[in-house]
């Protein structure tokens, strides 16, 4: 371990008189990978914006390779040698490596851009990482995996000291994972320091040097690599044991509605299987990534199966287009509302009606009234709040309401299965039990089996009868009961 | 209930801010005042006759306009309907000639229905943009014009009464075109294909993801515009008592400015018919008025161009003003 790259000392920060982190300590050397955990709103990335310069403390120093400051503006920062590296991939992807790699820089003279001179220099940098990726390869055209260690080659020709990546593994698959480490041992070796974010609590063991914990706002452990202990890591993120009564009572019913036997997906999942019967919630657990959502989205025709079966009420279901699952008594709320669920320039009535027009027609006709009524008969029950009635249109109403709409438009299809992807994204807290109540209630009253997929460990425990958890597109385990408390979540899933 | 009032107060503090420019205002402002200008300057402007004239110049474009309105409101586009037209006109004066009215005819419908299945393959099935697929139709169609008659008029004998009949005293294709706006109308409003085409429009993949049959509804769209434009054709074919290559040359910038002037977002999941039908008169009246005065009618084809520019910027502007306020 080399001399200190970053110091930071008793930082604190405050929003609007709140504050949000509480006099924190980070230090760094070269050559030095820092894994930084915590679960989300702990300050990690309030932290790593200050030392990028993106926003200043309120109070605190910070010191840099020696050079002591009380605040650095993102210019500095770059001068410095910090990068960033995110976790959504900043990159052109209709152009090729090289250029991709000193992109916005391209080597050259008086606004002629040498290709030869980028190309051999490109070629340098991923020899450095040993990375073999063709230097003239089309950036679009390759991994996302590939596609940010380019970003990491582009952070080098900068000259970067600290660089830091916020959960660069999110979207990797397990191979490119691997690739990513053994680039970043690359650049240990080469006294490159690293901030490390990530919810791997299984990455953090193998790469990194030294961890620390943050939770709200605090820096409540740090630890050696040598000293981990995963259970001492979980209860640091978490905090107090969380509370237990808040569990839903259990419903029991035994009449299977959805049956997964050994599906498969290629990358994204394999050899799943499970049930869940009517009137039931099942909760799929894990972290983005980690094959939830992918087997939803299977099971409404969205993404190919490519082993194993589905059965619903018995009959096997081969998935073929949304509308045929639709058709066949599916519903599907996906996580993404602006691009997948809703339409915002059109009405909340008809946003709702959406899946029931066929049924709502007489002789081919849709009464507008119907759907009207039906609207109204929603919003009362699910207590949306639309100001100008069924007419309103989507894209003004509150995040929860909107989220009410799209789910009542299954419920008024009369859907058996109903898949929920992520179903409180966007959605304020307040109105976030309100939507548990509504999911249980409705799978209750109209026998309707649901199946979750969420990366939300609060979720499961106010939403799952039953909780399944998931890791690299397995099962892992699975919780029913008072055993479906956030500490056996989170710790199963990492 | 305490909590429903608060969330209430939420969304009235949201609703509050955005808020609609009635679309058609402007646009009727502009009708009447175009009405005004052209009723002091021409003396032959506010004359019965001359209304019929505007409406059956109308009709041809109208009838066109009605599945075009169907399509944009789906975020799609067909350009082809000016070549269309023209072929079938082609087709229908040769046909007819040899082998009578009702052949005639047929062929020229079935014509419009194979194009119609073409556009649609390209555009749902392979996946080609709708404004690219429609845009090599315009060009490869009008070679077929060109090349049916070897690039001259054919004459046609004894079908006039599709053009220029008048049950009622009213040009039977201002009655084609009533008759067809008003099933279009309905159809928009009233029927599953029609509230599809807005959600598809709206947003394309939700409306995959709540199940409706985007590329089936798509590709019968497309079936219907090169139908109507096969009609159109005819019907121009008619008036003219010949197959002109040239006749139909613009319909398609016609079309699209009548349902852009009409309030119709270029986006899709906006517009009505009722606007298009509105933007079909204002174009007309602008048209008619023009030739009143004399004015060279190279003049014509700059006004609809401006027309067609300023139409968009007004959609763009309402947009962005919206988008600030919402």
């Amino acid at each position: 371990m080399g001399k200190d790259l970053v110091q930071l000392k008793d930082i604190r920060k405050s929003y609007s008189g709140v504050e949000v982190l509480h006099g924190v300590d980070l230090a760094l050397a070269s050559g030095e990978v820092l894994a930084l955990l915590g679960e989300n709103g702990a300050g990690k990335s309030t932290l790593v914006k200050i030392l990028a310069g993106d926003i200043p403390p309120s109070s605190g120093t910070l010191s840099i390779d020696g050079t002591e400051l009380a605040r650095l503006d993102v210019y500095q920062a770059r001068q410095l040698g910090i990068r960033m590296i995110f976790q959504e991939l900043n990159d052109a992807p209709t152009l090729t490596v090289a250029e991709n790699i000193f992109l916005g820089q391209w080597p050259g003279s008086g606004g002629i851009v040498s290709w030869s001179e980028m190309e051999k220099k490109a070629q340098e940098i991923l020899d450095r990482l040993q990375v073999k990726i063709p230097v003239d390869a089309i950036a679009g055209s390759l991994r996302v995996g590939e596609r940010q260690l380019l970003e990491i080659a582009r952070a080098l020709t900068q000259n970067a000291k600290v660089l830091v990546l916020d959960e660069p593994t999110a979207a990797l698959s397990s191979v490119e994972v691997d690739r990513l480490f053994t680039v970043m041992d690359q650049l240990k070796s080469q006294g490159v320091g690293m901030i490390y974010i990530t919810h791997r609590l299984d990455e953090v063991a193998r790469v990194a040097d030294r961890v620390q914990v943050l939770r709200d706002g605090n820096s409540v452990l740090t630890v050696k690599n040598s000293e981990i202990d995963r259970t001492a890591l979980v209860t640091a993120m978490l905090g107090k044991e969380s509370e237990k009564n808040a569990r839903p009572a259990a419903v029991k019913t035994s009449k299977p509605a959805l049956k997964l036997n050994n599906l498969s997906s290629r990358l994204d999942y394999s050899d799943v299987s499970l049930t869940v019967n009517e009137g039931e919630v099942v909760c799929l657990f894990g972290k983005i990534g980690s094959g939830t959502a992918e087997i939803l989205e299977s099971v409404f025709s969205l993404r190919p199966v490519t082993g194993g079966e589905i059965e619903i009420f018995g009959e096997k279901f081969s998935p073929k287009s949304p509308a045929a699952s639709a058709e066949f008594g599916i519903g599907y709320l996906p996580a993404d509302r602006q691009r997948l669920g809703s339409f915002g320039i059109r009405s909340v009535a008809e946003n709702l009606a959406v899946t029931c027009w066929k049924k709502m027609s007489t002789i081919g006709f849709v009464n507008q009234r119907t759907e009207f009524k039906a609207f109204e008969r929603w919003a009362e029950a699910l207590r949306i709040s639309s100001r100008s009635g069924p007419t309103q249109e989507i894209a003004t109403l509150s995040g929860g309401n909107q989220q009410k709409v799209l789910l009542a438009r299954w419920f008024e299809a009369n859907v058996k299965v109903l898949l929920l992807v992520e179903p409180t994204r966007g959605v304020d807290v307040g109105a976030r039990r309100d939507i548990y109540e509504i999911i249980r209630r409705q799978a209750k009253e109209s026998n309707m089996a649901v199946l979750v997929a969420t990366s939300d460990y609060e979720e499961v425990v106010l939403l799952a009868d039953r909780a399944l958890v998931m890791a690299k597109g397995k099962i892992v385990s699975e919780l029913t009961g008072d055993s479906v408390d956030a500490q056996s979540l989170v710790s199963a899933s990492s | 209930m305490s909590k429903s009032t608060t969330e209430v107060k939420a969304d009235e503090a949201k609703g509050s801010k955005s808020f609609s420019i009635p679309q058609t205002a402007p646009l009727i402002i502009f009708l009447l005042a175009m009405v005004l200008f052209f009723s002091i300057t021409s003396e032959y402007f506010l004359d019965i006759e001359n209304f019929k004239n505007i409406l059956v110049a109308l009709a041809v474009t109208g009838i066109v306009c009605v599945p075009g309105t169907f399509l944009m409101i789906a975020g799609h586009v067909d350009l082809s309907v000016g070549s269309a037209a023209a072929v079938s006109g082609m087709i229908l004066a040769q046909t007819v000639n040899s082998k009578g009215i009702a052949t005639g005819l047929a062929v020229c419908l079935v014509f419009g229905l194979v194009l119609g299945v073409i556009n649609g393959f390209f555009v749902t099935i392979v996946g080609v943009n709708s404004l690219i697929t429609t845009l090599g139709g315009l060009a490869t169609l009008y070679g077929v014009a060109l090349l049916a008659g070897n690039g001259q008029t054919v004459m046609m004998f004894g079908f006039e009464w599709l053009g220029t009949a008048q049950p009622l005293s009213i040009p039977l294709p201002i009655i084609i075109f009533a008759g067809l706006a008003i099933i279009g109308i309905v159809t928009l409003r009233r029927t599953s294909y029609g509230r599809s085409l807005y959600a598809i429009g709206a947003n394309a993949n939700a409306a995959r993801v709540v199940g409706i049959r985007s590329n089936r509804i798509l590709f019968i769209t497309f079936v219907l515009s090169s139908v109507s434009a096969a009609l159109a054709g005819a019907v121009l074919a008619s008036q003219l008592s010949a197959g002109d290559p040239n006749a139909a040359k613009g319909l398609e910038l016609e079309v699209v400015t009548a349902i852009v002037l009409g309030g119709a977002s270029l986006a899709g999941g906006r517009g009505t018919l009722l606007g298009t039908v509105l933007g079909l008169v204002v174009i007309q009246v602008l048209n008619n008025g023009l030739i009143l005065l004399d004015v060279p009618s190279f003049w014509q084809r700059i006004a609809q161009g401006i027309l067609l520019i300023a139409a968009v910027s007004f959609d763009q502007i309402r947009q962005k003003i919206v988008s600030q306020k919402g």
